[in-house]
This record gives structure tokens, sequence and C-alpha cells, in this order.
């Protein structure tokens, strides 16, 4: 019985010592510079990874840990949880103004790196703030109609004569009225369940021009107006009427898998970043079958790709300043390094952000011609990371599904995105 | 009870430590934040009341609330309707009974995220190959509308929990004594008035069990409305969780959305508590 006891106590006492133990996080004991990097783009994890050993392999002193969490909102979240946890990362992703305001006590400046100089003009306009620079650009991303080139050949239209809204609507007519002999179920499929699709990148086509192009100006801006706002309706409505229906509910994986990959509609609303996809598929036809257009905008400029930065690297300040200096080393050697630069072009798959680029090397169609587009400087600008927070999904997006139904009139859509713009703002 | 000695505490100690910092100091610390201007980063101020007053004037707090209370009152009827019809059938003298009872559980064991996309899969292709098939207007474009979205999460949600519930009645069920029953028959009731009179009654703890489950797990449900169809079209079937997910993670509002939280976890709680009391309060003691 005695025996019992003593043995049930040290029982209780070791449950509870484990308890305990697994709270307190292990400290690792290195000498080395240790640099943990907390990042979202999934796309590029493994090639970023091996990179990454190789910079380990020329730099023994130093040691780089990569995290990869998915994007969008669920990679704020878990940067969040991340800093509550005391486990802060050295290098982490910013999207643009607004995160550059919340983690402003978090970012080192970067404007003494040399990738920072080599940085395309205006790539550094978003993080920006009080003469210093707090992120360095990923890359360029571009959006357009990408299209099917077999499509159009056997229609007998030529892609480069589509340069404006009219010559536009006349090539989806004619693709319409010949759909059948072509193969398609719709010439366009419009993704109305991704609030990201409309509400973001399509509005940024029209809402640009209004905020200069910058996102600070949009940023800054107590109110938008809409000048636009007619071409927005026309390429929407376009879109939506030759789409596969019912568009509402029309998701991305349907629209880039399902429908353009397997040749069943000429045209999407997407951009470069959906080459993976399809080359996943159908490999030849994502190196040969597809290009991308723009997206006009009436009574602006018709023929101007929407180019921009996806997300920006930021250094933590709260860190060593070894670990700072190491990080920053880091990332100079990623974008302006021989090496760094032949793998974020021809491993990544990127289209660079930086000067001193061999743009002949960039293998995939559509970054290709996006690329081009942004040397001839036809382009437009991205803004939407100056939205308000969440006006653009949550409201623009949310409002054009119901639009989509007919459940909403466009004016009401504007008034409302209006009204929504100034009242946050207001704040 | 009557020895509370040392090792007796050491060996509650674990679990209520668990308890206290897993249950109780989020409670606290989340009933703290929902009075400050928390963005998930900084703390910010004390502000008192205001979140709490902005989130009871919010239209889109209050759809949700709204579009759960009807999702739940639908779906709590037709879970315990179609569980108490599974256990009624595999309880009665049919053959491979105990196989239908496994069919009928094995919905409950996927994960709520896959079946989500497994019926999205099945309301926007299946439905519509169908309908296209026999000439129906009405089974296209399911989840492209308010009303097809509910109905669909409605479906979902019965056709996963059913079985979860089915297996609280049979438990009942066969606790029925026999001699009951053969009396029943001995007085020439129908099997009708038997099921009305005699079984119903005496299966009654099991309604207060399931109604709990299916009312709690209908109003904290978020990951099935979040693969079915993520509150579009234009967030009219957003349900609370995810309206409070949206607020904290996609308008970083953490603060309001805490505030939120607190009101919904209030809201839930009370919905139950009333719900309890009256169900076992028609509960019959042997």
């Amino acid at each position: 019985m005695k025996l019992k006891k003593s043995l049930g106590f040290l029982a209780s006492v070791v449950l509870t010592g484990g308890l305990l133990a697994a709270c307190s996080s292990g400290e690792s004991s290195e000498d080395d510079v240790s640099i943990d990097v907390f990042q979202f783009k999934v796309e590029f994890k493994d090639q970023f990874e091996d990179l990454a050993e190789t910079y380990e392999e020329e730099n023994p002193g130093v040691d780089i840990n990569i995290t990869t969490v998915g994007g969008g909102e669920d990679y704020g979240a878990a940067l969040r949880s991340k800093f509550a946890s005391g486990n802060e990362p050295a290098i982490y992703n910013i999207g643009g103004p607004q995160d550059v305001e919340d983690w402003l006590d978090s970012l080192a400046d970067l404007s003494d790196t040399s990738a920072a100089e080599a940085a395309l003009p205006g790539t550094l306009d978003g993080v920006t703030m009080d003469g210093n620079t707090l992120g360095l650009p990923y890359n360029q991303e571009g959006y357009g109609f990408i299209y099917n080139k077999r499509v159009f050949e056997e229609a007998g239209i030529d892609p480069t004569s589509i340069t404006d809204y009219s010559s536009l609507e006349a090539a989806v007519e004619e693709l319409d009225s010949k759909k059948d002999e072509l193969g398609l179920e719709a010439v366009f499929a419009l993704p109305g369940k991704e609030t990201w699709v409309t509400g973001l990148h399509l509005s940024n086509t029209f809402l640009a021009p209004e905020f200069n192009h910058n996102v600070l100006d949009a940023y800054d801006s107590d109110s938008v107006e809409f000048t636009y706002g007619e071409g927005f309706q026309k390429v929407l409505d376009l879109q939506n009427e030759y789409s596969v229906q019912p568009t509402a509910s029309l998701d991305y994986s349907q629209q880039v898998e399902e429908l353009f990959s397997l040749e069943r509609v000429a045209m999407i609303q997407q951009g470069n970043w959906v080459y993976g996809s399809i080359e996943g598929i159908d490999a030849d036809f994502a190196k040969n079958g597809i290009d991308v257009l723009p997206i006009p905008v009436e009574g602006y400029e018709e023929n101007a790709m929407p180019v921009g930065i996806p997300m920006y690297w930021g250094v933590n300040s709260n860190k060593d300043e070894e670990v700072i200096e190491a990080s920053k080393d880091f990332l100079d050697w990623l974008y302006t390094s021989d090496i760094g630069k032949q793998v974020v072009v021809e491993d990544f798959n990127f289209i660079p952000a930086y000067e001193g680029y061999d743009a002949s090397k960039i293998a995939d169609p559509l970054s290709k011609t996006i690329y081009e587009y942004s040397e001839n400087d036809q382009t437009i600008g991205w803004v939407f990371m100056g939205y308000p927070t969440g006006w653009g999904e949550d409201e623009l997006g949310a409002n054009i599904q119901a639009y989509l139904n007919g459940d909403m009139s466009w004016d009401d859509i504007i008034n409302s995105a209006k009204e929504a713009w100034k009242s946050s703002r207001a704040d | 009870m009557r020895t509370r000695s040392l090792s007796y505490w050491l060996f509650l100690g674990p679990a209520l430590l668990a308890l206290f910092l897993v249950v109780f100091l989020p409670l606290l610390l989340g009933t703290y934040y929902s009075f400050t201007t928390w963005n998930g980063i900084k703390t910010g101020e004390f502000v008192g009341f205001s979140n709490y007053i902005t989130a009871i004037q919010d239209q889109r707090f209050l759809n949700s609330l709204w579009f759960t209370t009807k999702f739940s009152i639908a779906s709590i009827i037709l879970i315990n309707f179609i569980g108490l019809s599974l256990a009624l059938i595999v309880t009665s003298y049919i053959k491979s009974s105990n196989l239908l009872r496994t069919v009928f559980f094995m919905p409950n064991l996927i994960g709520g995220l896959i079946l989500g996309f497994i019926w999205q899969f099945i309301f926007t292709k299946v439905f519509s190959s169908v309908g296209q098939m026999i000439g129906m207007e009405s089974l296209q474009g399911w989840l492209s509308t308010t009303d097809t979205g509910f109905w669909g999460l409605v479906i979902l949600m019965s056709w996963q929990m059913s079985g979860y519930v089915m297996v609280i009645y049979i438990a009942y069920l066969q606790g029925i004594s026999q001699e009951l029953i053969e009396a029943s028959h001995v007085d020439g009731a129908t099997p009708l008035q038997r099921f009305r009179y005699v079984i119903f009654p005496l299966v009654a703890p099991a309604f207060t069990v399931s109604m709990f489950l299916t009312l709690s797990n209908s109003f904290k449900l978020y990951d099935q409305n979040l693969s079915l169809t993520n509150g579009g079209p234009a967030n009219s079937t957003e349900m609370v969780a995810m309206e409070i997910y949206k607020t904290a993670f996609t308008t970083n509002a953490f603060a309001y959305a805490q505030a939120k939280a607190i009101i919904f976890f209030i809201v839930v709680a009370f919905i139950t508590l009333i719900q309890v009391y009256f169900n076992k309060r028609r509960e019959v003691q042997l």
C-alpha cells in the first residue's frame, strides 16, 4: 500500500513536470548566425530552400531556416502568432503600406543594401517611409487576359490587333459565334467566387489611373471616384456575358485548371502566376499555346498591362545587429549576385524587379510578354495594396457577386463602395 | 471525497493546470482584449464598451447571426428527425442492421473541410449534370445563390451529423425495457401509438443530449462553411464564426472581433442552457 502511494505520487510529479516542460521552448546553442526566414510564397519553396543551402555552403558561419506558410490571410495570421510567441523571424514578408504601418516597430532600414539600389524605379514606393526603405521587392507580377493561341488562330483573329476595348469586344463576339467549331464551352471563365480577381485585380486596372499608379496615393486618399467606372462595368459585363455560368460560384481552380488548361474556354483574366498550374496539366500547352493581352481601360490607356510588386521582404529590427547584417547580406546576395540572378529568373520563374538581369532568360511566355510591356513603359500600377483593409475583397468583390447574380445594380455597387472607402478612412 | 491529501491535488493538478491554461486564461485575456484597440500586434489603449456597441450595430454581424440562427433551426430539426429515423430502422429486426449502422455513421468520420469540398463537387457538378439530363432548371447553379447556399449547408450538415445522433438514439432505444413494449402489444397499441406514447417519452433524455450537440455544433460551424461556400455570394451565407474570423484576420480588427466572439459566446451559452433546462423537465423518470 505504502509503495503504491509513493508510486502514484511520483507519477503525478512526473506528469506535472512534463506538462510544464512542454511549455518552455528549447534554446539552441550555436555560435553561428542563424537567420529565420518566414515567407509566404509556396510556389517556389523548394527552389528557395535549395538556394539557401548554396548560400550556407558559401558562408559557413550562417545558418538559414526557412518556414513557408501559404499565401493570403493565413500568412498574416501566422506571422502575428509567430511574433506573439516571442519566436520572431529575422526575415519576413510585408505586402504594402498597411503592413508597413502595422509592423513599423519591427522593420529595419534597408536603404544601404545594394539590392535597394538596384530595385527598379517605383518598386520601392509602397515600402518607403520617412526616407527609410523598409522592404525589398520579391519580384514583379502582371495580369491581363491570358488567351489560347490556337483558338485565336483557328478563329482567324490576330491577337496583336486587339489594342482597345472595341477590338476586344469584336474578337470576343467572333469567338462566341464560332464556339461550337472551336470546341469551346464559352469564351471566358469569370471566377466571381474569387473576390480578389474581381475586387482587387480587375478593379485595380480601372482605379490605378485615378491614383497616378501610386499605391501611396491610394493609401492616403480619403475617397475614391471611379473615374473610369464605366469602362470597369463594360469589361466585367463582357466577361460575365460570355462566361461559363454561373459566374458567382466559379472558382480559381475551375477557371484555370478545369476550363482554361483543358482548352474549354479561350480567355481568362489571370496573371503570370498561373503558369505553374497550367504547366502541371499540359506542359506543351503552357510553353507554346498561351500568351497574355492587356485589359483595356476605356478613356485612358487601352493597351497597358497592370504590373506590380506582390510582396516585399522585411528585416526584423528587434534582432541583434549581427543577425540584421547577415539578413541584409543574404537578401543582397539573393538579388545581386550572379548565381542569385540566375536562379531568380531560371528556377524561381520570377520577373525580376531589379536592374541588371538578362531578360532573354525568362522562360515562360506570360512573364516574357509582361516584362516586354514593362520595358516599354506600357504599364498600369498596382494600387490595391493601398485600398482600405478588406475593402477590395469583402466590400467590392462581394458586392460584385451580387451584381453577377442580378441582385444588385451597378450604381448601388459604386455608391456602396465609395461610402465604404470614405467611412473606413474616416476612422 | 473525504481525504484531500497531497496526492489528490497532485493528480488533479495537471488537469486543472491544463484547463486553466487553455480554457480560462484565453477567455480572461480575450475578454480583456475586447475592451482595447488590440490589432494583433500591439495591445493599444483601453476603450471600454465601444467595440461592443459597434458590434451590435454592425449589419454584417447581425446578418450572419440571423443566418446562423436560421441554419441552426433547420439543421437541428432535420438532423434529429433523420437521426431518430435511422435509429429506428437499424434497431428494428431487419437484416444487415450492423452494416447499416456503420454506413450511416461513416460520414461523421470524414473531416468537415473535406466533406465541404466533396459536397461542393456534388452540388455544382453532379446536380447540374443531373439537372441537364432530366431538364430540371432548379438543380442548376447551386451554391451561386443565397437560398441554394443555405440548403446546401443544411444538407451537408444533416448528412454528416445524422449518423452521430443516430448512435445516441440507438443507445436509448436499446435501453427501453422489453416488458414495456410487450405490454403495449398486449394492450393492442398500433405501432404509431406505441411510438408516440411508449418509445418517444422514454428516449427524451436522448433528445436533450442530441439537441445540445446539434445546437452547439451548428452554431459554431466554420470549416464546412469555409469549404462549401466561403460565405458567398456577397457574404450572404457567412456564419458567425466565419464573420468573426474575417473581422480578425482580413481587416485586422482583432479587438473588435474579440468583442463579437464574446457576444457570440454569451448568445450560444444562453440558448444552450435554456434548451437543456426545458428538455430536462420533459424527461420521464421510471
